[in-house]
């Protein structure tokens, strides 16, 4: 019998890495979060076509929904990370303003507003008389509650990440060390006007006006850090929001309602119900088919390769749009020391330059010799776009009139490559760098994109067609990826990577800064650099036209310089079944006014 | 009887501590921590993330965070989940496991009720064509993947004829009482037989070799000449003996059943164990994923110590003492 022992140690350890394996290779939702919605951009085509139904709309039914993914189940504005839970939050809580199909902000839970003359002081004047879902009024304390909230010393222990909305704001150090119980970046005037101050004059305040609001009244006893495990930040009828839609049922991980709030301040939803529900990504076109899914949007949508089939399926109709991601190959440029990586320090005065991409020409070359167009076409069956500068191309600021566009030319490649005394010095196919040593690129890429993984063979090939030699290396999972690509005191030249951005802004200093941690190129241009905060600084950067021709500028030198190619921009998806009404997509969502959808066979 | 499972039981103890220093020290060896892999919003500042792991103390030496882990399992606290914010690893284990545990019962009791007849009756007509289309079908259920026998299912009998439903595990949250039982077995038929599905096959090959081996064995035939009857044969004889590796093979069955679930929970978005574990070991999120394998290793434990009492049972030749 002792055998037996032995034996049961050794099957837990072959589960345990069977597990482990399973892991490895399988789960493309939830290994990067934010990356998700990377799949898409182009040219909007609506297939809208809005025909009015003489019956006009008609109160009631249930809408069901779906996504790939169970939300974490944080359903507080706060501190919810993940496009699952913005799924519900966007029908059941309301921000003080909105933005538009031009990305320009409107009203929202403030109907007007007005800035001081540098741009310190931003005045919101609230709409009146609108209900919270349990019948309490909302007021300027909830707005300022709310930022008390992002502010308060334990927010970012207890978990929350959105500090980005309230650093500008005047007097948020001295609030979040806990020198001071005051904070004195927003105040409400009166019950129905709320100012926010900025410590210093600020280009795009409404961006920092747009939070979502909680309801003070609810959580008024709860301390910050308390606030995630508790059941108003999570349990359905607890959950409470301005939105037209209330949170009231969930079968955790499966499916989530939410019902028609009645005292909605601008008129109750036609819709009774709308239901999420989270279905397997690979039956979904199946469901939509059946009519057992009504409708799928963000993170996912449906598949590129999905899209001439559901479009056959014809209940179902196709918002197809360009997304605010995209995906890119980057180019080390520079790579940190071992003790600057140790200290999680980034000083570019530090940096040691990457000897094998050093000149420009080079990356042009390779930029040249990537057949982007052919990626789209092959990978995402068309339903994308190359982009020519890294803004999204639905942004006033995007430019690509004084851009270098790379478009695939393998002769123009070999002859950069020729000219610059890489040739092949030992016939054995590949380049070597002009002193006749070998010239290898590494290239490394993170699974979790389907998309993205099949793209770096393909890339590889590329480049191997102008004589470089590749070394593809085994993809990584995301969380050990990033990590790698971070730590990069490494061997790396090449990656890829996606970006999905936010449409409120398109300053690119996050990415591309040089002393920004995502700079994963480790980009180091004075003159980028200056156009960046040039395009920042007030008063100047007021006005959108100069911060336009900055740009413009910027743009040229990042096409130039090539800190990484942006390989496409996928577009996104979305799909629904036509008995569904009123829909009027944004370029960012298709939950715009829900309370105006209506479904045609409601009873 | 008594002392050989107290012996038992007190083995588990460091096989359990050696086991829990296994995977923290894999989990932890494997690259990036909860963070790494979703620092890919611009609009959010890294230092954010840093404060966070502070605070939780993945910056400390890994004996230290072991210890630390270590000391809250003895007194009961599986701690806090890292990537569900503010949710205990016991509410959330505690949550999925119905689940798990139902599917994999409902899948076993399928596996059991087909193969073991099927099996025998294969036996007692070898080389027929039941045999032959038993054996094939065997060598089908073996081969055919998880995930691809799910699709296949969800396809036919979920979207193309309409009997079951493809995913989760209730319809509403309006049903309720003798109803709500009877929709969630309507829910968990596909994917049990899916999950069955590999396992009925390897029970039909066992049962059937098996049974062949003790039908030609000298007391089967020693019973047939004193004239026993072949029901009693079977019953008596031939099925006692034939069971042993069978209830072996239960024992580890658990633990098969449950990497098993991982695959077809996805498939059927079935929110179990299995899902929870895999999302776990993506996320990073350290202490699902310490819980989680310990509670399949006290199960395979487990397993083991009811095989083998069984064994007892079943066989009485075997005695513990």
């Amino acid at each position: 019998m002792l055998f037996k022992h032995r034996w049961s140690l050794l099957v837990i350890s072959f589960f345990l890495l069977l597990g482990v394996m399973l892991a490895a290779c399988g789960n493309e939702d939830s290994s990067e979060p934010q990356d998700n919605p990377s799949e898409t951009e182009d040219e909007g085509k609506e297939d809208e076509t809005k025909e009015e139904e003489a019956s006009g709309p008609i109160s009631g039914g249930t809408l069901t929904g779906a996504m790939y993914s169970a939300p974490a189940g944080m359903f507080n504005p706060i501190f919810y990370e993940e496009a699952y839970e913005a799924n519900i939050l966007s029908f059941t809580h309301e921000s003080l303003v909105g933005q538009n199909e031009s990305l320009e902000f409107i009203p929202g839970l403030a109907k007007d507003w007005e800035t001081n003359e540098d741009q310190t002081e931003l005045t919101m004047y609230l709409e009146e008389g609108v209900k919270w879902h349990d019948g309490e009024e909302f007021t300027a304390d909830d707005v300022v509650f709310t930022y008390k909230s992002i502010a308060d010393p334990n927010y970012v222990e207890a978990g929350g990440i959105r500090t980005a909305y309230v650093q500008p704001l005047l007097g948020y150090e001295a609030f979040v060390n806990g020198e001071t119980d005051e904070f004195q970046g927003v105040e409400a005037i009166d019950e129905y006007t709320v100012k926010f101050k900025f410590a210093e004059p600020n280009i795009n305040p409404l961006y920092y006006a747009s939070f979502t609001i909680i309801p003070e009244h609810v959580f008024a006893d709860i301390p910050v850090a308390e606030m995630p495990e508790a059941d108003e930040s999570r349990q359905p009828g607890s959950v409470i929001g301005t939105g037209p839609f209330k949170f009231t049922e969930m079968i955790e991980r499966e499916q989530y309602v939410l019902e028609r709030h009645e005292d909605y301040w601008q008129g109750a939803a036609y819709l009774d119900k709308i239901v999420w529900k989270v279905v397997a990504q690979s039956v979904m076109s199946g469901l939509l088919e059946s009519g057992e899914i009504d409708f799928v949007a963000d993170p996912n949508g449906i598949q590129p390769a999905d899209f001439e089939m559901v479009q056959g399926l014809g209940n179902i109709k196709i918002i197809e749009q360009p997304d605010f991601g995209y995906q890119i190959m980057g180019f080390k440029h520079n790579h940190r020391t071992a003790d600057d990586v140790d200290a999680g320090t980034i000083n570019p005065d530090n940096w040691v330059p990457n000897e094998k991409l050093a000149d420009p020409k080079i990356r042009q070359a390779i930029a040249y010799a990537i057949n982007r167009d052919g990626l789209i076409e092959g990978l995402l069956y068309g339903r994308g776009a190359t982009l020519n500068s890294p803004i999204a191309k639905q942004f006033w600021a995007y430019d690509e009139s004084e851009t270098t566009n790379y478009t695939y030319d393998v002769d123009k490649a070999a002859s950069i490559l020729d000219d610059l005394g890489y040739v092949d010095t030992n016939d054995d196919g590949f380049r070597e760098d002009p002193d006749g040593n070998e010239w290898v690129l590494n290239f490394d890429y993170p699974t979790g994109n389907e998309l993205r993984e099949k793209s770096a063979p393909l890339i590889e090939q590329m480049l191997e067609e102008v004589g470089i030699n590749v070394n593809l290396r085994q993809p990584k999972e995301m969380s050990a990826y990033v990590e790698d690509l971070t730590n990069d005191n490494s061997d790396w030249d090449l990656y890829l990577i996606g970006w999905s951005l936010g449409s409120a802004d398109p300053d690119p200093t996050g990415l591309w800064g040089t002393m920004a941690a995502y700079n994963f190129s480790r980009w180091n241009n004075p003159d980028s650099e200056e156009l960046m905060q040039q395009a920042l600084k007030a008063p100047d950067a007021f006005e959108q036209e100069y911060r336009k021709e900055v740009y413009k500028e910027w743009q040229k030198i990042f096409s130039e310089d090539l800190p990484a190619v942006i390989l496409y921009a996928q577009n996104s998806l979305w799909a629904y079944n036509d008995r569904l009404q009123g829909v009027e997509p944004l370029p960012f969502t298709m939950y715009n006014d829900p309370h105006l959808w209506w479904v045609t066979d409601a009873e | 009887m008594y002392k050989y499972i107290i012996r038992r039981i007190l083995v588990f103890i460091p096989m359990m501590i050696i086991l829990s220093m296994i995977i923290f020290g894999l989990a932890k060896a494997a690259p990036g921590d909860p963070f790494t892999g979703r620092i890919l919003d611009p609009t959010v500042n890294p230092e954010v993330f840093e404060q966070q792991r502070e605070a939780l103390g993945l910056n400390d030496p890994i004996p230290i965070q072991y210890v630390n882990w270590a000391s809250r399992i003895i007194s009961g606290d599986f701690g806090e989940s890292m990537y569900y914010k503010g949710r205990s690893v016991a509410s959330l284990i505690w949550e999925r496991m119905p689940n798990t545990l139902y599917l994999g019962l409902f899948a076993l009791f399928i596996t059991l009720i087909v193969a073991i007849p099927i099996g025998i009756y294969s036996a007692r007509n070898p080389y027929s064509m039941f045999d032959y289309g038993a054996t094939t079908f065997g060598f089908f259920g073996l081969a055919v993947p998880n995930f691809f026998f799910g699709l296949i299912a969800i396809y036919l009998f979920a979207i193309k004829l309409g009997w079951f439903p493809s995913q989760g595990t209730i319809t509403g949250t309006e049903i309720t009482g003798l109803n709500e039982f009877f929709d969630r077995l309507h829910h968990m038929v596909l994917p049990g037989i899916t999950l069955g599905l590999a396992g009925t096959a390897s029970y039909m090959r066992y049962m059937r070799s098996e049974v062949l081996d003790v039908l030609s064995s000298d007391y089967i035939r020693t019973a047939k000449a004193k004239g026993m009857s072949d029901r009693n044969v079977l019953y008596k004889h031939t099925l006692r003996n034939a069971m042993i590796p069978i209830i072996t093979l239960m024992g580890f069955e658990f633990g098969a059943l449950l990497s098993g679930a991982i695959i077809t929970e996805q498939v059927f978005s079935y929110p179990g164990l299995g899902t929870l574990f895999i999302n776990s070991i993506t996320n990073r999120d350290y202490p699902i994923i310490m819980a989680i394998a310990l509670l399949l290793g006290v199960t395979i434990l487990i397993g083991n110590l009811l095989a083998d009492i069984f064994y007892s049972i079943v066989d009485p030749r075997i005695r513990y003492d």
